[in-house]
């Protein structure tokens, strides 16, 4: 498997989370190169790279950025999104705790390119830990005269969430920044920039912008030249669950997903055979052992087999899991952390929970499946953000792929 | 204006405006809790969802501007089926008390129930989530946590519309809440409002809560004369089984130009001096007594209150001409400096006031030449010493040499000119 570290090049460095070894290493290193193009050449270099937000959406990055009115009046805000909440998902917190300033030069860089000069990193709060690291690094960072764009200054403040993995999507993030309930909020008619206090803002994934510098200095083509044409560079694909070896390994996209198990994760764990693979962090389609032999880890693969390739965590199940508990699981966290916003959310994941803790106590019958089935429905479409229909989807990969499993315990 | 379909039936509506304001303003069914005219959309209940046709799923009506052209169905098999999910939904965790419920009879839940539900519950009682169920917010105002939809309207008309912040929701997904803030109580002279824009139980007054079955009340419509604004409100009223025809509550009645949806809690409230220690009947020899003291009399004054419908007022100059009498509207009575407000509530407490000023009205204190005052239900006669009085007065406890019973403003049709300003 070819090496593709773009991000995680520094992360086996001692010390690597220093300003001392990132520069020894090359951070900050070519930023007047960038500094010498146009913000609009920059926003073209990253359109052209295909750089797709690493977040879980998966949306063009520079077609994002092109949304960020280089004309207008008012004040320009970057959002850094680091409230990495996803079951399964751990990629962020090594960005910011392993290479931070891998993440401030694409911050400064971001910021260049879009016009802002002030940048937030909104941290999910029980990242406490590793906010200090961040903390620490932008604190050098800013100590060593590097906080600025083009020699003016550039505020980068870490707001700290307060546990709610509803703030990871951006309209929440964006209210809670504000300092109000994180509730998404509705979606635009047409497409537009985001909004902080009203200001035209970005928000971008910490991956993403981690993936900044990469692609300025080396140049468009150079990030092309990984993975493929749809899902062009690489990703912090995470492993959890039932492998020898679970961790974050950078690969390129493109890659076989059984081949990645293999490589990086030295395989199911000892003796066991697969059972299946929730391929994106938890709010993507599960995948069947057989579907998980076909897949690879790109958009275009993951849409084929009616799943998503999502945050890129993938939780692996060998065959003594549960597939009911393993939902009940999953349920349990989608009801804790629904927003409570709009009315089939906050409803529908805790009677989803309900009716499957009814099955485990089992009290459970097979209408029990159909009522889960058709819950999914509501919950589908029916919501101003995607969490809802989330949950439908992880719903519905649960129980029409190993119905059985649930018919088991059923009464009658 | 622009031409829409709605249900193939072609309507012409303003441009720009949302899709739900346009079916409400054309009378064509939509169920909705957190929508408000007032206050606007939040797209949080989902239930007034429509077809479009064009899109793929069906599209809340509140979140959508309409377009020319467009064509809507707010009926048919595939949206009923939705809104009837939704619908069971909203009512997982609801207690269904609606036997004991205050709210029963004007629950749009029950409505809407009614029109799209009629399943059985999903979920047991054990199985339910449990919230407060007596909570005294404070101003007059319950929750019951449980009985709430979280259409957020109540915390949107405490941000928005008084921006005195003291409702929230804690908590997520369906352990949700409407609170206050610890220790804080709501608190604000419009508080009361919440109770009318709760559209479920959630939120009653506990000044009207038990007190009535909302189905046994009659509303008029009528103005509130607790300050010169004038707010247009309902007089809800019964007569319970022999008893005498009492009022139960003032509510707001909606009118752009003057108050907008809402009324203030003190004009509210003020319906309780209309029922208690109420002047009704005279004694046989009361207008005898009156006759013969305004035919004895030499200088009379006539004093009316200010809270007089503009008939009455005029028919009382032409009594004063008759009997040669002068007119007198003391005001320093009816202004109370800390009851006005940037909104509704005016420092000038009496309805009517215009037209005292229009009529010219003296409004001091009268001379002490006269031997003879007349009151027409001026609330400040006590405090005048003259020889002999007579009082047309709505309450008891008035000392006069004769008091004859008056209709209270509630009881008497008129008009009434307000200060606005």
């Amino acid at each position: 498997m070819r090496d593709a570290r773009i991000v995680s090049r520094r992360f086996e460095l001692p010390q690597s989370h220093t300003l001392e070894v990132a520069r020894a290493h090359g951070a900050y290193t070519r930023l007047s190169e960038a500094f010498d193009k146009t913000p609009s050449e920059l926003i073209e270099i990253i359109d052209q790279s295909g750089l797709r937000g690493k977040g879980g959406g998966g949306a063009g990055a520079g077609e994002k950025w092109k949304l960020m009115l280089p004309h207008d009046p008012r004040p320009k805000y970057l959002a850094v999104n680091c409230d990495e909440s996803e079951p399964g998902t751990f990629k962020d917190r090594q960005i910011i705790t392993k290479d931070p300033h891998l993440l401030i030069e694409g911050i400064i860089l971001t910021c260049y390119a879009i016009g802002a000069r002030a940048a937030y990193i909104y941290i999910r709060g029980e990242y406490r830990a590793h906010q200090q690291i961040l903390q620490a690094a932008i604190d050098e960072a800013e100590a060593a005269g590097l906080l600025h764009v083009k020699g003016a200054p550039l505020l980068i403040t870490v707001h700290r969430g307060a546990g709610a993995y509803i703030c990871g999507e951006k309209s929440a993030l964006l209210e809670s920044m504000e300092g109000k309930r994180g509730h998404p909020r509705l979606k635009p008619k047409q497409k537009e920039c985001e909004w902080y206090f009203g200001n035209p803002t970005l928000v971008n994934n910490v991956e993403t912008i981690a993936s900044v510098p990469f692609i300025l200095y080396e140049g468009a083509a150079a990030y092309r030249s990984f993975g493929t044409e749809k899902s062009p560079g690489t990703l912090l694909f995470a492993l959890s669950g039932h492998v020898q070896r679970p961790g974050v390994y950078e690969a390129e996209f493109g890659t076989s997903m059984m081949a990645y198990i293999e490589h990086f994760g030295g395989g199911i764990r000892k003796g066991k055979k697969l059972k299946a693979v929730i391929p994106g962090g938890a709010s993507t389609a599960v995948l069947t052992a057989q579907e998980a032999l076909e897949a690879c880890l790109d958009y275009e693969s993951m849409q084929s087999l009616y799943s998503a390739l999502g945050t890129g965590g993938m939780i692996v199940m060998d065959e003594d899991t549960d597939m009911v508990l393993a939902l009940k699981n999953l349920l349990e966290f989608y009801r804790h952390e629904s927003c409570g916003q709009c009315t089939p959310c906050r409803e529908g994941t805790g009677l989803a929970d309900t009716l499957l803790s009814r099955v485990l106590e089992g009290h459970g019958n097979t209408g029990d499946i159909d009522k889960l089935l058709e819950l999914a429905s509501t919950m589908d479409g029916q919501t101003i953000c995607v969490f809802a229909p989330a949950v439908a989807i992880v719903i519905r990969g649960f129980l029409l792929k190993f119905r059985s499993e649930f018919e088991a315990r059923m009464h009658a | 204006m622009i031409e829409i379909f709605v249900n193939d039936q072609s309507l012409h509506v303003n441009e720009g405006v949302l899709l739900i304001e346009a079916l409400i303003q054309n009378r064509i069914d939509i169920p909705y809790f957190c929508y408000h005219e007032a206050l606007g959309m939040d797209g949080n209940c989902r239930m007034c969802m429509v077809g479009i046709e064009g899109q793929k799923r069906p599209q809340i009506a509140c979140d959508t501007i309409v377009k020319a052209g467009m064509r809507v169905h707010t009926t048919g098999e595939r949206i009923e089926d939705v809104r009837r999910r939704i619908l069971e939904l909203e009512l997982v965790n609801h207690p269904v008390d609606c036997p004991i419920c205050d709210q029963a009879g004007e629950c749009k839940l029950q409505d809407f129930y009614m029109d799209y539900g009629l399943y059985d519950s999903a979920v047991s009682k054990g199985e339910k989530v449990h919230g407060a169920k007596h909570v005294d917010l404070g101003a007059n105002v319950m929750l019951d946590q449980e009985r709430c939809v979280l259409c957020a309207r109540c915390t949107r008309f405490t941000c928005n519309i008084t921006k005195t912040h003291e409702l929230g929701i804690i908590g997520r997904g369906d352990h949700a809440r409407i609170s206050t803030m610890p220790g804080r109580k709501l608190s604000n002279p419009y508080a009361m409002n919440v109770v009318d824009l709760c559209p479920v139980g959630a939120l009653t007054s506990k000044d009207f809560r038990f007190a009535q079955r909302v189905w046994f009340l009659s509303s008029t419509p009528s103005v509130c004369h607790s300050c010169a604004k004038g707010c247009n409100i309902f007089i809800d009223h019964n007569a319970p089984k022999y008893q005498k025809e009492r009022i139960y509550r003032f509510r707001p009645r909606r009118n752009d130009a003057v108050n907008g949806h809402f009324i203030c809690d003190a004009g509210r409230l003020s319906y309780k001096s209309l029922n208690d220690h109420r002047l009704t009947c005279n004694n046989p020899d009361a207008m005898d007594r009156a006759k013969a003291l305004i035919q004895a009399a030499h200088n009379i004054a006539l004093l009316v209150d200010a809270n007089l419908y503009c008939e009455q007022l005029d028919a009382l100059v032409a009594f004063a001409q008759r009997i040669g009498a002068q007119l007198y509207c003391p005001n320093q009575c009816y202004y109370d400096e800390g009851f006005g407000d940037e909104w509704l509530r005016r420092p000038w407490r009496a309805a009517n006031l215009a037209h005292i000023n229009t009529l010219g009205i003296t409004q001091s204190t009268p001379s002490e030449a006269h031997d003879l005052i007349i009151s027409f239900n001026h609330p400040d006669l006590s405090s005048l010493t003259c020889k002999h009085k007579i009082a047309f007065s709505t309450h008891e406890g008035v000392e006069a040499d004769v008091v004859l019973a008056l209709r209270s403003w509630a009881e008497e049709a008129g008009t009434l000119i307000n200060i606005t300003a």
